[in-house]
């Protein structure tokens, strides 16, 4: 039987969910073999997928459902909670990621 | 197919594969890709990839080491767009599904996710919509980057379709694979014109927006004779095309071998066909098409070709280099003719945006107001005339102070020259092109002061007839054969005949075979056109006599309408050389 894993968690970025996150998310997901979705609401992207998860426009404040499905989904699941509950701190500096609007 | 008008101005007819240059505001020029291209344009597109990756991981790199690495990180969010599976599949699906070429099917799927973002209404998001832009135009310009550079490393024939070419890229054209060219913009007499003569291709510009109806690699007839640009042409005109490609070739090889044979009227009476060159280079073509030696040097492209002004040593070794092309001939050398189309990064400063370039701080004004510089051209040319028969001539003078003034700015040099003890000419003979109106109206006073004249008919018709040269919607009143234009060709003649100053011809005018028998029935005995051209004149002079040119002009001189004249001559030309009338 195919591994699944499902967590809520919630956006606590004030630009929400924007370029420099989403490619932390992505950087995370790619890890990992399995499928692995974020939804909101009713829309849902594809977690390895830059694109997607900026059109998903994910805000402060919002609750999304983090899905996997596949070999380590348990793992992945946990690996991008992690992310959000410590507001996207970039691992390689332990600073806040500055938005994508400094250039 | 289509057929689309623009200006001929380099003849003969080829039939091709068209190769499509965009500019430099990343329009996309074209759509499609055919079928057999799909692969090698998957392969250019993901070289492209390569290409954009390794650049936003250079500027991750430089962000990360210069501004910390939250900054860094902007760039890796980039590079994860840019490397995003769903994005690159999209587009591959597009080029292989759908024969889109990369760059219309980047755009399209960039520009749904743009619209995607903007659309969201949360205003972050929507700015986010400037990145995806930004990813848009680094893979266009790597894209479209390549095409240019394809330019100079092409594998196969092909026929040029562009907005513009820009000099060097004219001038760069590998002549083994790019068969003729034609661009959306361009005149009569701009640098692409003149250059694409003397690459001896077809050519033809100013055809208006077509590059949005072309898709590269379709079959497209370029007809420089007529102007005229067919694409996807049917198999009847293909057919039709063909057999004209032959005759002009079998005419081409009968009028190479009028090389050795000298330009003489009928009953005897010799005229001397120069050559017109831009680069030294093409002095060797000259030669080679049996030019009686250069009769118009524009230096200009000096300046042109590279960031900063050229230097004393520049400008001798160039003059030098034509010299030695064919020694025992003359070469006549104008002075900076920098102005209108033309102006350099190199002079930017010292000719500022003008209004009206075309009646503004040109030539042998600048020239007067820029001593040093003026000097410099000088002194080279002084220097280079010890090697070979120089003479020197200025441009665009509209009266005579101008003249003396620099005349004694020639003398100032030759005191320089002098006293510092270099090897120079003292007595090079010193001659202006008569090309403002009001020359011609002076041209006695001026005969009294000079060596020799040289008519330049394509600027003398523009001031005559105060139409822009370089302006498509008004080509159809530039007329070399308006009466008023042989009136003033007159009247400088009989001035220089008064005073025994030679006189030549110089610009389109003499580079048309149509019109040499009535410039010679009028007295002129000197042409200098572009180097593919002398065969063709050559044969024209060959079968004319000095009593026909002379009826020809008198009859010429007659009538009233610019249409007229030329639909004369053209009839006359038809008489005495059919096979120059195509």
């Amino acid at each position: 039987m195919t591994q699944t894993a499902q967590q809520t968690v919630r956006v606590g970025l004030e630009q929400g969910l924007h370029m420099v996150p989403c490619s932390l998310i992505v950087r995370t997901a790619e890890r990992f073999s399995c499928e692995i979705q974020i939804q909101k609401a009713d829309r849902s992207a594809d977690a390895k997928t830059m694109l997607d998860l900026l059109t998903l426009s994910a805000e402060n404040g919002n609750v999304l459902v983090l899905e996997a499905r596949g070999a380590e989904a348990g793992e992945a699941v946990e690996a991008l909670a992690r992310l959000f509950e410590s507001n996207f701190v970039d691992p390689a500096s332990g600073s806040k990621p500055a938005t994508g609007s400094d250039r | 197919m289509q057929i689309k008008r623009g200006i001929a101005v380099s003849p003969g007819v080829v039939t091709g594969e068209v190769l499509v240059l965009g500019t430099e505001d990343f329009r996309i020029p074209n759509r499609f890709v055919s079928i057999d291209a799909v692969e090698s344009e998957l392969g250019r597109f993901r070289n492209t990839l390569e290409a954009v990756w390794e650049e936003i991981e250079e500027n991750e790199r430089l962000a990360r080491d210069e501004l910390g690495d939250q900054f860094g990180a902007i760039f890796g969010a980039h590079l994860q767009m840019a490397r995003d599976p769903k994005l690159l599949a999209e587009i591959e699906g597009l080029i292989s599904e759908n024969s889109l070429s990369p760059e219309y099917a980047s755009s399209r799927v960039l520009r749904r996710f743009a619209r995607e973002l903007q659309n969201l209404g949360n205003h972050y998001h929507a700015e986010r919509a400037v990145d995806i832009f930004d990813l848009e135009k680094r893979i266009l310009r790597h894209l479209l980057g390549e095409r240019r550079e394809e330019l100079v490393h092409l594998t196969a024939p092909v026929v040029v379709l562009a907005h513009n070419l820009t000099p060097s890229e004219t001038a760069n054209l590998d002549r083994n694979f790019v068969m003729g060219f034609a661009t959306e913009v361009g005149g009569h007499t701009s640098h692409t014109a003149i250059l694409a003569g003397a690459l001896e291709i077809p050519a033809v510009v100013g055809l208006g927006h077509c590059l949005a109806d072309v898709s590269g690699g379709e079959m497209v007839i370029i007809d420089g004779n007529h102007g005229e640009v067919i694409l996807d042409p049917d198999e009847a005109t293909l057919a039709k095309y063909r057999v004209l490609e032959e005759r002009v070739h079998s005419v081409s090889e009968r009028l190479a071998s009028l090389k050795s044979l000298p330009a003489e009227t009928l009953d005897g009476t010799s005229i001397t066909l120069l050559g017109n060159i831009e680069f030294p280079e093409e002095a060797e073509v000259c030669r080679n098409r049996g030019a009686g030696g250069i009769g118009l040097y524009r230096t200009e492209f000096l300046y042109l070709e590279q960031d900063l002004v050229p230097s004393e040593e520049d400008h001798y070794e160039a003059y030098l280099k034509v010299i030695a092309a064919d020694p025992l001939h003359p070469v006549t050398i104008r002075t900076l003719d920098i102005g209108a189309d033309k102006v350099p990064d190199s002079l930017g400063e010292l000719a500022p945006d003008q209004v009206n370039p075309q009646l503004g701080l040109r030539s042998v004004r600048l020239s007067l107001r820029n001593i040093p510089l003026f000097k410099i051209q000088l002194r080279a040319i002084l220097r280079a005339a010890v090697e070979g028969d120089v003479r020197v001539m200025f441009p665009l003078v509209s009266n005579l102070l101008e003249l003396r003034q620099a005349r004694m700015i020639l003398g100032d040099v030759m005191d320089d020259l002098e006293e510092q003890k270099l090897p120079f000419r003292r007595d090079v003979p010193v001659g202006i092109m008569v090309e403002v109106p009001a020359a011609v109206m002076l041209a006695e006073e001026f005969a009294r002061e000079v060596d020799f004249f040289s008519i330049g008919t394509n600027d003398l018709i523009q001031y005559t007839l105060a139409v822009d040269r370089a302006d498509p919607s008004v080509s159809d009143l530039y007329r070399s054969g308006d009466p008023s234009i042989l009136r003033l060709i007159r009247a400088v003649i009989s001035a220089a005949a008064k005073y025994d100053v030679a006189v030549t011809v110089c610009g389109q005018m003499s580079s048309d075979p149509v019109f040499i028998p009535l410039l010679v029935g009028m007295g002129v005995r000197q042409f200098s056109s572009t180097p593919h051209a002398i065969p063709e004149l050559k044969e024209v002079i060959r079968n004319l006599t000095i009593e026909q040119a002379e009826q020809i002009a008198a009859h010429a001189q007659s009538l009233d309408l610019a249409r007229d004249v030329e639909n004369y001559l053209r009839g006359e030309l038809n008489r005495i050389c059919p096979d120059l009338v195509l």
